[in-house]
């Protein structure tokens, strides 16, 4: 078996997301929507972040902007549905909107991306688009303004949306899905409070670390990977500590973002594959899966990939940690960092590090769970091939 | 080459239990495709009630899978061996149309395949990792499937 490096053979790399970044970036929504050629705009949302008074901040960057929002769309549930998205395409062509504002988290941002769809491509009907590649047109201007730092759906291609008919999800996927802009402004994250933060960021922790390590990784998504899991790391704690901290705040958000255009190109692996297992039987968050199994899926893949690991040392950790540590030891100390830093936000904000400490899971649980961990498509991604046994036996260590 | 995999993918299920463990949880009636982009070689295969793979012939029938090649040198590298099924997702050499659970149980089809089929070393290559399995049991499944093969190429099943 081969290990991916930065000689790959051949790659694809696409991002054409534009990032806005920075403090007050919200203020630039009116020009980026103007430069969109669009002036009616639709948010979509959910009740949550209206309750957090976040949309208070999308309203005040359109004063005096001579541009308002059309419409509101404050219904999305968690776990979005082909009912929700047809509702919100509705409530759009009755507005006589132009654009889509997606501003949540990563349910809000699917829905945002499977209702342009319908309204770009006009009737009812969602799922006649599901799979890949079918759209063969742009949609129209959707810009997304995360107020979680973790999916990274802002810069993803995929929108994943419920048939309740079926219980099926239904993938959408197209380069056409991609948003036009993704704003990153730290006031829209502020309020997340501690247990969602430290959980939201190791969602995007592992978007990096496994977009660096896994099979389809290339020279151009490691570079972002690698950005990604330094801005987490030197920030997670300080946010933590100082909830406040805008500047740490922007951090992360950037960090999603970056994990997010990191893995949009080279797909993630085994913590992936038993997270979404684990998160569909134990309906347990997906980002407190991705910390509960990562250091746990790295010490599995380390005899194939360990330099990869190792090299994550010096984004992990700084320069100086990294050059004291002999090569063939960096892989142990990255993984030996990682659980570290589970502990601390243990600590810090009770997010569980093994499936014991979630209260949720139980040890007659784990088959059915490697079970559906072996069907999952980002095994296909991991570098080194894992079996039924091979997945009870991670499971174990994870318990 | 391609008429041959899909004849080939028809024998395994006959002749390997380990292959039709793999499609009983698949609906019967289900069809996975492998094409290459705009309108290339391609195979169809149907999981039959009995739980094997079956040839589909006519190629406008729908299929619930598809793997699509985006190029005849990309599917030519995967089925000469040259490079592994992962590795070739791994190289956006090709995409998935459908369920794709099903995908990688069809991707560990195609990885037990290769290793029955062909010999260790060139099988080692293209696999993450060459399965457990005795001599004697590859020679035995590999004749078999061969011979499968090769009679339904005489019939033009």
């Amino acid at each position: 078996m081969s290990i991916p490096s930065p000689d790959k053979a051949f790659y694809e790399f696409y991002c054409p997301v534009k990032i806005v970044a920075g403090l007050a970036a919200l203020e630039h929504l009116p020009f980026e929507l103007q430069m969109l050629g669009a002036s009616r705009p639709m948010v979509i949302t959910d009740k949550g972040v209206v309750a957090a008074g976040l949309y208070q901040h999308i309203e005040a960057a359109f004063a005096g902007s001579g541009i308002a929002v059309a419409a509101i769309y404050d219904d999305v549930p968690p776990d979005s549905s082909l009912e929700t998205v047809r509702d919100a395409a509705h409530l759009w062509r009755a507005q006589q909107c132009d654009a889509i504002l997606a501003v949540g988290g990563g349910s809000v941002i699917d829905t945002s991306k499977a209702v342009n769809i319908l309204v770009s491509e006009g009737g009812d009907d969602l799922a006649k688009f599901a799979g890949a590649h079918h759209l063969k047109r742009a949609l129209k201007p959707l810009i997304v303004i995360p107020t979680t730092a973790g999916t990274g759906s802002e810069a993803t291609m995929v929108a994943v949306i419920t048939d309740r008919k079926t219980g099926a999800k239904l993938p959408f996927t197209s380069y056409f899905l991609m948003p036009h802009a993704a704003i990153l402004d730290p006031r829209m994250t502020m309020t997340m409070p501690p247990h969602i933060t430290a959980m939201t960021a190791m969602d995007a922790m592992t978007h990096a670390v496994e977009s660096y390590s896994c099979m389809a990784g290339n020279p151009l998504s490691e570079a972002f990977a690698s950005r990604a899991v330094r801005k987490i790391s030197e920030n997670l704690l300080k946010v933590l500590d100082n909830p406040n901290d805008a500047v740490g705040r922007l951090a992360l958000a950037q960090g999603s973002t970056l994990a997010g255009v990191a893995f949009s190109n080279s797909m993630v692996g085994l913590v992936h594959s038993l997270g979404h297992a684990l998160g569909s039987i134990c309906h347990l968050p997906h980002g407190l899966c991705m910390n509960l199994f990562l250091p746990y899926a790295l010490e599995y893949n380390k005899d194939v990939n360990g330099e990869k690991i190792g090299e994550l040392l010096l984004p992990l950790c700084g320069p100086e940690v990294f050059a004291k540590t002999p090569a063939e030891a960096r892989a142990d100390a990255a993984i030996a960092h990682i659980r570290h830093l589970r502990d601390e936000l243990h600590a810090r904000a009770k997010l569980p590090r093994t499936l014991r400490e979630t209260g949720k899971v139980t040890e007659d649980m784990l088959p059915r769970i490697a079970a559906a961990a072996l069907d999952d498509g980002s095994l296909i991604f991991n570098p080194k091939d894992a079996d039924l046994d091979d997945l009870m036996a991670v499971l174990r260590k994870a318990w | 080459m391609m008429a041959v995999i899909g004849r080939s993918l028809v024998a395994m299920s006959r002749v390997d239990p380990t292959v039709r463990a793999e499609l009983a949880p698949i609906a019967p009636g289900f069809v996975f495709r492998m094409t290459v982009l705009p309108d290339g070689p391609s195979f169809a295969v149907e999981r039959t009630a009995e739980g094997v793979f079956a040839l589909v012939k006519d190629r406008t029938r729908r299929a619930e899978l598809t793997v699509i090649f985006k190029h005849l040198r990309h599917a030519f590298l995967v089925f000469s061996f040259q490079e592994g099924t992962a590795r070739a997702f791994a190289n956006d050499r090709m995409f998935v149309d459908g369920q794709v659970s099903v995908a990688v149980r069809i991707v560990r089809v195609l990885d037990r395949m290769e290793a029955v089929i062909l010999p260790k070393f060139v099988a080692r290559r293209a696999l993450k990792r060459y399965p457990r399995i005795a001599l004697a049991d590859k020679l035995a499944l590999a004749t078999k499937a061969y011979g499968v093969t090769a009679l339904n190429l005489l019939r033009g099943r």
